[in-house]
């Protein structure tokens, strides 16, 4: 049973983490406004389901794009700019863009915290002494499944390819034609609607509130470390991983320790295997 | 004239790469250039390829103006550029590399992969390999390929004879010569002359940014003043 | 003289004495307006202990937050549960800060940008929750009671005391951070920041640099906590959160990246914005995020250094360079240690080579880039270095330089050998470089960049020279002193407090030679230094290598694509291709070579 619910949110978090490496691997920047995208995907669900009462089918198919959109223009608008500027600059920016934008919301929601219902209430079912709800079991394969479909386009579609030669070779990517501005704009928007995604997945279990933002921009950055950064698919087991480690650090150790283990597991990570549990092979170019 | 440059000068920082060329290709032709290192062939390719930024001058391609468009259009506009270090996508198969680069074809003719691979039966056997494994001449080839696919009225060769066995530089010659009576105009930089003197018409050597000579083909291999001009 | 000896002292001063000053006016305040300035000078500090870790050394930190509750608990626990005196509790909080930003930078100095940022976090939030969950110590998520400080019996309640108190205690603990980063160890942290490899080629070691920037931060951050804190009255873990740490973020990079006064008055003048806005509280945070972006976006120095970047623009003509004569003299005046001109002697008295390379070997994977190199370089003498593209001369600088490790082989310099000595200790062996693409340090002036050339610049020294920059001793007007005179060799003289990175090429090339030359050598290694100029200026160049290589008998070695130019200046020429050594010998004789010919032209036979 804890591995039900740890699956359920190490699924989201495998989303959120996946657009954090996408945008990292085509762009080389790291997205420390990750999370505020994924907060832009909850709020937005509520004013679909509550706000419209449009109910919940629409707002899968909506706020992918929604949040893809913002991404986009934070890009091209806030980005661009300052593209040439060092690492240190990109990714304050990044920080304080973050913050920014859940300020945003806040101002604009003008309440800390907002709930959505839950999209498949009723009985759970059970299977023997295990008791799974239809939730947890849409969320975890919902969620796995936009994974699936993310790292479908980026790995075989047209659309990714493009993408794909950017992350291995910027100069050579050019040559063929791809230019870095669509690239780019692409990369974010195909980044922030995973995180979309990963909000509406996330906002009827874990609320709708600011913290969101820098729960998910931590989690995110710590399953996409364990996968190594660079691997997309690394990010998908990176992000169940996690919540595996979550679920069950709160039900053996403590519950102050949900939120110590990411970080423990990022720390260890880090420091013995800084490439991740799934290195994306280097072959050199001679 | 495909090509044409007027007044090229390339600086990266406080450094003049580039001070002031200019030099024409002919359509179908082909125009060698040479030069010692650090003389600023490549900075000049990639600058007329728009990879890199251009301080002053003009560069006109196909009867309008290029100056101002990066490599993305360029490309798309018929003006390949295979650059020196060859720039692959390790993880990509031949195959693959080879729909990237039609990437820039498209909205006009394609280019069958079929004719590279004819062009390199070498890269026909490995079609599914990844780029990043083939070896220094396979990779060199494919990075020809790459760039034949986008379906170029003109090629800039950044020394492509470079770093390879004796045996595979007379296979790029020929495959070089093969490309040019196809009707791609070459633009050729080598630091050998006389790889530089089969292949082409003309040829203009710089030296430390400057145009130190300008000549045919045939001149160039029996002036003494080319030597002198790579050790002055 | 005298004036010159109290500016020094008084720039040192300033930033403590402004604190100080503030807090004083503030006596004249009502006790509302004390508070505030009370909580602002506080920032203050701790905005000037950003401003080493931010705008000198250029790292991204979200662990403040974390350091000023370890000292404010660090303080108020001692006092609260075990009556500690204030005056003790105050030096426990800023040692254990200290020991946390030593703790923190251990592991996390392994790292820069996205990585290092995200270990400051994990350090946060770890202590955050920590400390929420020590119910017993710290009173868990409610926090606990902070007392007014007593001092010798005194009670600081008061509102006017206590702003007393808290401007004098911060403006004494400001003043060694605002002397470090005056002195030579905050030029050598801009320095890092800017160009890595080329700082540790002249002996600064990146990583205790780091460190001690982390652990003299967190000390005076930890300081500004644990001050605070009894103005506070109620300490809770969440007022020390990672919004915290983000906002104080803010405060060097509004304030202004180009000195410790960013720092300070970022810090004091945002962290009380809410207060002075009151009708904007609301919208504060999304302000200063906005203003963040912008100042990052538009002034990437800083609101303040925009100002004076302008000024410095304009300026690009060249020096001319100096006689032998004006250098003879100089060098009679000026050498910083007879030590040093006493091995160069010893070293061509003993027979044995400068530079011996036995049998170097590089592969990068399938690619041999060095295949069994030796070659040896004699006292005194100008070697030239030339190949190809692609024949490894780089490479093999690389090696002999300490950045690249051979396969196999050794380096030996003067008979001692280079094995396993980093790149940090080969310039006090007597190994100097330039870079081809004149690695100077462009935000420093062009006098301090020669001075780190000085290679005085383990941690230690740093901290020592800044010191002694402030009491403007006799040792660092030494110091500068060769450092002009190494200028002046050059031909920049008139222009050593000017940017290094408003120099025209051929004189960021003079000044790289300047900083090679200043800590009188045994060897340098010149990479490409005449490439992008003009001949005029390769010329000039080459008469100034001439003239130091006769004038301070300092052997050199030089890559160079400009064959003309390197048979002009060199006696003997090395020349490689494909990574072996083609040929060597007397330099006229290579450039005749029919096999140097073969490389370069590849004669009908090799086409074929």
């Amino acid at each position: 049973m804890i591995v039900v619910g740890g699956l359920k949110f190490g699924a989201i978090y495998s989303l959120a983490a996946l657009g954090i490496v996408v945008i990292h691997k085509a762009t080389r920047i790291v997205n420390f406004a990750h999370g505020a995208f994924v907060l832009a995907g909850a709020y937005a669900t509520y004013g679909i389901v509550e706000g419209m009462g449009l109910g919940y089918w629409p707002a899968y198919l909506l706020v992918p794009v929604v949040t893809g959109l913002l991404a986009a223009a934070v890009e091209l608008v806030i980005l661009r700019p300052i593209r040439q500027s060092d690492m240190f600059a990109l990714i304050t920016s990044t920080i304080f863009i973050g913050i920014g934008l859940s300020e945003v919301y806040r101002l604009v929601q003008n309440t800390e915290m907002l709930g959505v219902p839950n999209p498949f209430p009723g009985r759970p079912i059970f299977i023997g002494d295990i008791i799974i709800t239809k939730e947890q079991i849409w969320v975890f394969a919902g969620a796995i499944l936009s994974s699936l479909i993310g790292l479908a386009i980026f790995g075989y579609a047209r659309l990714g390819r493009g993408l794909r030669a950017m992350a291995a070779n910027v100069r050579g990517a050019v040559l063929c034609g791809y230019s870095t501005d669509s690239m780019n704009a692409l990369a974010w928007f195909l980044g922030g609607a995973l995180a979309g995604l990963a909000g509406v997945f996330a906002a009827p279990s874990k609320g709708i509130s600011p913290e969101l933002s820098i729960s998910m921009v931590t989690a995110g950055f710590v399953a996409a470390a364990i996968g190594g950064f660079d691997s997309l698919r690394g990010a998908l087991f990176g992000g169940l991983i996690l919540g595996l480690a979550e679920t069950f650090a709160a039900a053996y150790v403590s519950s102050a320790m949900t939120n110590a283990i990411s970080f423990l597991l990022l720390f260890m990570v880090l420091l013995w295997r800084p490439e991740g549990l799934f290195p994306e092979a280097k072959i050199r170019d001679v | 004239m495909i090509l044409q440059t007027s007044g090229l000068r390339v600086a990266s920082g406080p450094m003049i790469r580039v001070d002031g060329l200019d030099l024409s290709l002919a359509e179908r032709g082909c125009l060698a250039l040479l030069g010692p290192n650090g003389a600023g062939k490549t900075a000049s390719v990639e600058a007329i390829a728009g990879l890199i930024p251009k301080a002053a001058g003009r560069v006109m391609f196909d009867g309008s103006d290029i100056t101002s468009l990066d490599a993305s259009k360029v490309v798309r506009r018929g003006l390949a550029l295979v650059p020196q270090l060859r720039e692959l996508f390790p993880n990509f198969s031949v195959e693959e590399t080879l729909l990237a680069g039609s990437h820039a074809a498209r909205g006009r003719p394609a280019i069958p992969f079929d004719m590279v691979y004819e062009l390199f039966p070498r890269l026909a056997e490995r079609r599914s390999q990844l780029a990043g494994s083939l070896s220094g001449g396979e990779q060199q080839m494919l990075a020809i390929g790459r760039a034949l696919v986008t379906n170029p009225k003109a090629m800039l060769l950044d020394e492509p004879s470079a770093g390879l066995a004796i045996g595979i530089v007379r296979a790029f010659v020929d495959a070089v010569k093969r490309i040019r009576e196809s009707g791609v105009a070459i633009l050729l930089v080598e630091q050998n002359l006389e790889i530089a003197a089969t292949l082409a018409d003309d040829c203009i050597v710089l030296a430390a940014g400057r145009v130190v000579w300008r000549g045919s083909a045939r001149d160039a291999t029996s002036s003494e003043e080319i030597r002198q001009a790579y050790f002055a | 003289m005298f004036n010159k000896r109290w500016r020094a002292l008084a720039g040192s001063l300033a930033p403590s004495a402004a604190v100080l000053a503030v807090a004083v006016l503030g006596l004249a305040l009502d006790t509302y307006w004390q508070y505030v300035l009370a909580i602002s000078i506080s920032a203050a500090a701790t905005g000037g202990a950003l401003a080493m870790l931010v705008s000198y050394a250029r790292c991204i930190t979200i662990a403040t937050g974390a350091m000023l509750a370890i000292g404010a608990y660090g303080a108020a626990i001692p006092v609260v549960l075990a009556g500690v005196p204030f005056g003790a509790a105050l030096v426990f909080a800023t040692a254990l800060g200290a020991l946390a930003g030593f703790i923190l930078a251990i592991p996390g100095v392994r790292f820069r940008s996205h990585n290092l940022a995200m270990v400051t976090l994990v350090f946060q939030s770890v202590v955050i929750i920590v400390l929420r969950e020590s119910k017993a110590l710290t009173g868990g998520a409610e926090g606990i009671h902070v007392p007014p400080p007593v001092i010798f019996g005194i009670s600081f309640a008061d509102d006017a005391y206590f702003l007393l108190l808290c401007g004098l205690l911060c403006a004494l603990a400001v003043l060694p951070i605002a002397i470090l980063l005056a002195g030579p160890f905050g030029k050598n942290l801009r320095a890092l920041a800017s160009n890595e490899n080329t700082a540790r080629a002249f002996g600064i070691n990146v990583r205790h640099h780091l460190i001690a920037a982390f652990t003299f931060s967190s000390a005076l951050i930890a300081f500004a906590g644990a001050v605070s804190a009894p103005r506070f009255r109620i300490i809770d873990p969440d007022s020390y959160g990672v919004l915290t740490s983000i906002f104080t973020l803010a405060y060097p990079i509004i304030g202004g990246m180009g000195s410790i006064w960013g720092g300070i008055l970022g810090g004091g003048v945002l962290r009380v914005l809410p207060e002075l806005l009151r009708p904007l509280a609301d919208y504060i945070e999304l302000i200063f995020c906005v203003l963040v972006v912008g100042t990052l976006t538009f002034f990437p120095e800083g609101l303040a250094s925009a100002f004076w970047t302008r000024r410095r623009r304009n300026r690009t003509a060249t020096a001319s360079p100096a006689s032998a004569r004006e250098w003879q003299a100089a060098r009679i005046g000026g050498s910083v240690s007879e030590a040093e001109t006493v091995t160069a002697a010893e070293d061509q008295a003993s027979g044995r080579p400068m530079l011996e390379l036995h049998d170097i070997s590089k592969a990068f994977g399938a690619l041999r880039a060095v295949n069994g190199v030796s070659l040896t370089v004699a006292p005194r003498s100008l070697h030239g270095l030339m190949g190809p593209n692609g024949a490894g001369k780089t490479t093999l600088f690389n090696i002999v330089s300490g950045f690249i490790p051979p396969d196999s082989g050794r380096v030996l310099i003067s008979g001692i050998s280079l094995d396993k000595v980093p790149i940090e200790r080969r310039i006090g062996l007597g190994m100097s470089r330039t870079f081809q693409h004149a690695a100077v340090f462009r935000r420093l002036s062009c006098l301090d960049n020669v001075m780190i050339g000085l290679g005085r610049n383990s941690v230690l020294q740093g901290a020592i020279r800044s010191l002694a920059a402030a009491l403007d001793t006799e040792e660092i007007r030494a110091e500068r002193y060769a450092a002009l005179l190494a200028l002046e060799a050059v031909g920049l003289g008139a222009r050593a407090q000017d940017p290094a990175g408003t120099l025209s090429l051929g004189d960021q090339r003079r000044l790289e030679i300047a900083r090679a030359i200043v800590s009188r050598p045994r060897i340098i290694l010149l990479d490409e230094p005449v490439s992008g100029v003009s001949a005029e200026e390769a010329q000039r160049l080459r008469e100034l290598l001439i003239m130091i290589n006769r004038e301070l008998g300092i052997t050199m070695v030089v890559i160079e694509h400009n064959i003309g130019f390197l048979v002009s200046l060199c006696q003997r020429i090395s020349v490689m291709t494909e990574g072996h050594i083609l040929a060597e010998g007397d330099a006229a004789a290579m450039v005749s070579d029919p096999r140097v010919r073969l490389a370069y032209f590849g004669e009908r036979e090799a086409a074929e």
